[in-house]
């Protein structure tokens, strides 16, 4: 068994508990445990933190990291947004003695001290690790194959790029989840500007709804083209802008869409034989039964 | 001869369209660099950071812009532009700038210099407030405590939320930086 303490962030385990719940679950299928992460909080988000004081998005990120330090376990998380935090603040503490000495002056004012001795993975960059799992064991996990669904896959800005910060080598078309997606039995499908952003980030969604919208108007555009019957995301924060954006586009711009939305370990989840309750699919602001009645 | 046109209807229209030494802060730049790690004075107006933006063909928002701003010493005109806050953060310019300037980082910055102007977004302040309240930036609520329930998860999840003596550590490093008392003042005070 692989073990990681699980940081769960926000919108996850307060919005989409679904996601939280299918990551634990079909995880311990694949040989993965995840620990409770006790007293984590926000990332905090990258966007709304970072924008107006980059020192206190350090901190609190590092004061999030320590209490895995504490625990000796690498942390393991679902969300784009707290892997651009968890992840990058976690490096750049690794490698730059100034900014580490300034947080730690911080964190020693709540009897912390982080000391850079874990590493931190998004669980689908995990599950790609033939090393530790890879989608031949996910495969074999497999026990209702999502078999003659088209589905789109969206990696979100924030887990791959800025790419000389990330382990991964390819932001600009990068096919490793789709090869998690095949695995699964769906076909993944390809479309055009695959690699844009769903809009919500750096504080925008909550800024300027209509202009975030308006970018994620364009990737549905572009999705239902290629004829998907559902979008996959490793991204709670993209999920919400999806799922609930959708229904907003339509009052805001009148245009209608109905694509389901789902995290890859909800997708896994129904892949393991999950029902769609265990996965509080019902939550979504898109009904998800157009794609369920291909596959129940 | 002082350059300029000889019809002095155009030399008019052009007046103030010269650059104004007297508008530029020169510390700006450093102020910039040091914040963003970045490099923004290496950069030759390409535009490949714009024709990479999501933002870019559905407003006036321009990234290459906000650079030459930098590179300028252009302090006012940069903070107090609103396009300033519809940067999604993609980093889609950071990968692509061919001089390896990290545009995105460069708006992150600015938008910490301008908080320290109070000019900020409502939006922002209020997930401030609520991080110091719960210690998280979407806090649960009934609906989903019940939803967590029905899939066999506990009612609060293990983050401070289950665990709220984890906060006064949260608002301790908060309050170092007067994170709170600022968002409060600035949202007292009204419209921002
Ligand atoms: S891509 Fe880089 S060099 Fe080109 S305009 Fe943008 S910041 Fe300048
Ligand atoms: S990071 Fe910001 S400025 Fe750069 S391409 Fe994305 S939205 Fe545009």
């Amino acid at each position: 068994m692989h073990q990681y303490a699980f940081f769960l962030g926000c919108i996850a385990p307060n919005r989409y508990p679904g996601c939280e719940a299918a990551a634990i679950k079909t995880s311990e299928k694949l040989g993965i445990e995840l620990l409770p992460l006790k007293g984590a909080s926000c990332c905090p988000a990258p966007g709304a933190f970072g924008a107006v004081d980059l020192n206190v998005w350090y901190a609190m990120a590092a004061r999030n990291i320590v209490l895995a330090e504490q625990m000796n376990k690498d942390i393991a998380l679902i969300c784009n947004g707290c892997y651009k935090s968890i992840y990058e603040v976690n490096e750049r503490l690794k490698h730059d003695d100034e900014l580490r000495d300034g947080v730690n002056e911080v964190l020693a004012e709540i009897d912390m001290e982080y000391k850079g001795s874990i590493d931190v993975y998004h669980l689908a960059e995990i599950y790609a690790d033939k090393k530790v799992c890879g989608p031949d064991k996910i495969r074999e996990s497999v026990v209702r194959p999502l078999d003659g669904t088209k589905v789109a896959v969206h990696y979100g800005c924030h887990l791959l790029k800025p790419i000389k910060e990330r382990r991964f080598t390819d932001a600009e078309n990068p096919m490793w989840m789709e090869e998690l997606v095949a695995a699964l039995g769906a076909e993944p499908v390809q479309y055009r500007n695959k690699m844009e952003c769903c809009g919500a980030g750096g504080g925008v969604r909550g800024f300027d709804l209509a202009h975030s919208l308006d970018i994620t108007n364009e990737k549905l555009t572009n999705i239902n083209e290629a004829g998907a019957d559902a979008i996959t995301e490793v991204c709670p924060f993209c999920q919400l802008q999806f799922d609930r954006g959708q229904i907003e586009i339509g009052e805001k711009f009148g245009i209608e869409w109905h694509i389901p939305v789902l995290h890859y370990n909800e997708l896994l989840g129904l892949a393991q034989g999950m029902s769609p309750q265990e996965l509080a699919l019902d939550l979504h602001a898109i009904d998800c039964k157009p794609f369920l009645d291909k596959i129940l | 001869m002082v350059k300029g046109y000889s019809d002095p209807a155009m030399e008019e229209k052009f007046q103030d369209r010269y650059f104004h030494t007297t508008d530029s802060n020169p510390e700006f730049l450093k102020d910039v660099e040091k914040l963003s790690r970045s490099i923004p004075h290496m950069c030759f107006q390409c535009g490949t950071c714009t024709g990479s933006c999501p933002s870019a063909p559905r407003s006036s928002y321009r990234i290459r812009k906000f650079v030459r701003r930098a590179v300028l010493g252009l302090e006012k005109e940069a903070l107090t532009d609103p396009d300033l806050w519809l940067c999604t953060t993609c980093y889609s310019c950071t990968d692509r700038c061919p001089r390896d300037i990290a545009p995105t980082d460069v708006i992150m910055a600015m938008r910490n210099l301008a908080f320290k102007w109070d000019i900020v977004p409502r939006n922002f302040l209020k997930t401030i407030q609520l991080i110091y309240k719960t210690g998280h930036g979407v806090p649960n609520n009934d609906v989903n405590r019940a939803a967590r329930l029905k899939l066999g998860l506990e009612a609060e999840p293990e983050t401070t939320h289950k665990y709220p003596e984890y906060l006064p550590g949260i608002r301790k490093i908060m309050d170092h930086y007067h994170m709170k008392e600022i968002a409060d003042r600035i949202l007292s005070e009204g419209e921002h």
